[in-house]
């Protein structure tokens, strides 16, 4: 899709509603905006139905912000909070089954790759932690071990926050939430170490509250993805429905989260893909 | 009962913090020629997270 295809017909500008006006007259499609441009060019996020204070949210702005090419980027989304965003996002969206976005994403890939030999199509994997490291992590692992040009990002609340409370796998020890009374009787799984195993050639945990840092991080998963294997980047994102803290907080816990040690932010890379990146970056500069 | 965030726009030095940790898309704006932000009240949901980064105290939390 290029900007052509959102480019409205004059005789029906009277009744394009305000948002989608504003979308192609200021949008970020074709134009080098990132993070911190933010503010000063129209959102591809319109008014979504996260609760207020959002963790998720912030970090879905963020994501869709840093997007290096959001014309030419599909998003495959799963079941949970994160796919309640994208039916307002301006980008292409395919929501599959609960637990096979990976699946989806990998056939995806592929066609695309055979369809636009010569032209760079990112397909990126959003989905809960629920959807990548419980029902789907076999899926996801095994679109690892094929080494899948897709960029996977795990969006961390460490909860089955759409559903009302119960604990995931990512949920720390101990961890007491409105469907799980007892407290959670296993430590959380290292999911980015399990990646990096798998044949990740670049895996990040990134926060929200640092967002220069997490669009690095993001477009660098793009651009590898891309050219190299697959990458995976796991952003934590509190949230205040079922951690119960003041909507005002989430960025404040974040932060304390990191200070406590509880959650820290780490980046590994290969041999090769830390080359390719170098080079990358080069051009860009 | 509606809130939303106020801005009090001398007090406004236009760092940005607060565009940065608005999980709402399109709620604050940033105006290059003012060197200021502006508020789009109708998208604001309220949760505060603003008026906590902002460094000036320019926003607060209204109860319209």
């Amino acid at each position: 899709m290029t900007k052509n295809i959102l480019k409205m017909s004059p005789a029906f500008a009277d009744i394009i509603p305000a948002e989608y006006r504003e979308l192609v007259d200021n949008g970020p499609y074709g134009r080098d905006v990132g993070v911190a441009e933010l503010g000063t060019f129209k959102e591809l996020l319109e008014e979504h139905p996260l609760c207020a204070g959002c963790g998720l949210a912030l970090a879905l702005r963020i994501f869709l912000a840093s997007l290096p090419a959001p014309e030419d980027t599909i998003v495959v989304g799963s079941t949970g909070c994160s796919s309640l965003v994208f039916p307002q996002a301006a980008v292409q969206n395919i929501h599959s089954l609960f637990g096979n976005q990976n699946s989806v994403a990998s056939g995806l890939k592929r066609a695309l790759k055979l369809r636009f030999p010569d032209k760079d199509k990112d397909v990126i994997v959003v989905a809960g932690d629920g959807a990548t490291a419980d029902i789907g992590l076999d899926m996801v692992m095994h679109s690892w071990f094929r080494r899948e040009n897709i960029t996977t990002i795990m969006l961390d609340n460490e909860a089955y926050a759409n559903t009302g409370g119960q604990e995931s796998g990512m949920s720390q020890q101990g961890t007491v939430l409105y469907m799980a009374p007892k407290g959670k009787n296993f430590p959380k799984i290292s999911m980015p170490e399990l990646a990096r195993e798998a044949g990740c050639v670049y895996v990040a945990v990134g926060t929200p509250a640092q967002p220069r840092k997490l669009e690095k991080m993001i477009k660098r998963a793009i651009l590898l993805a891309r050219h190299i294997g697959p990458t995976y980047v796991q952003i934590m994102t509190p949230c205040p429905t079922n951690y119960k803290f003041k909507n005002n907080e989430t960025v404040n816990r974040l932060k304390g989260l990191e200070k406590d040690g509880v959650f820290k932010p780490r980046e590994y890379i290969t041999a090769e893909a830390q080359e390719a990146l170098n080079k990358l970056e080069e051009v860009s500069k | 009962m509606y809130v939303a965030i106020k801005l009090n726009k001398e007090k406004c030095i236009g760092c940005k913090m607060c565009i940065f940790v608005c999980p709402e898309a399109n709620v604050i704006a940033f105006c290059p020629k003012s060197k200021k932000v502006d508020v789009n009240e109708a998208r604001c949901k309220g949760c505060g997270l603003c008026v906590v980064a902002c460094p000036k105290d320019a926003l607060t939390l209204d109860n319209n």
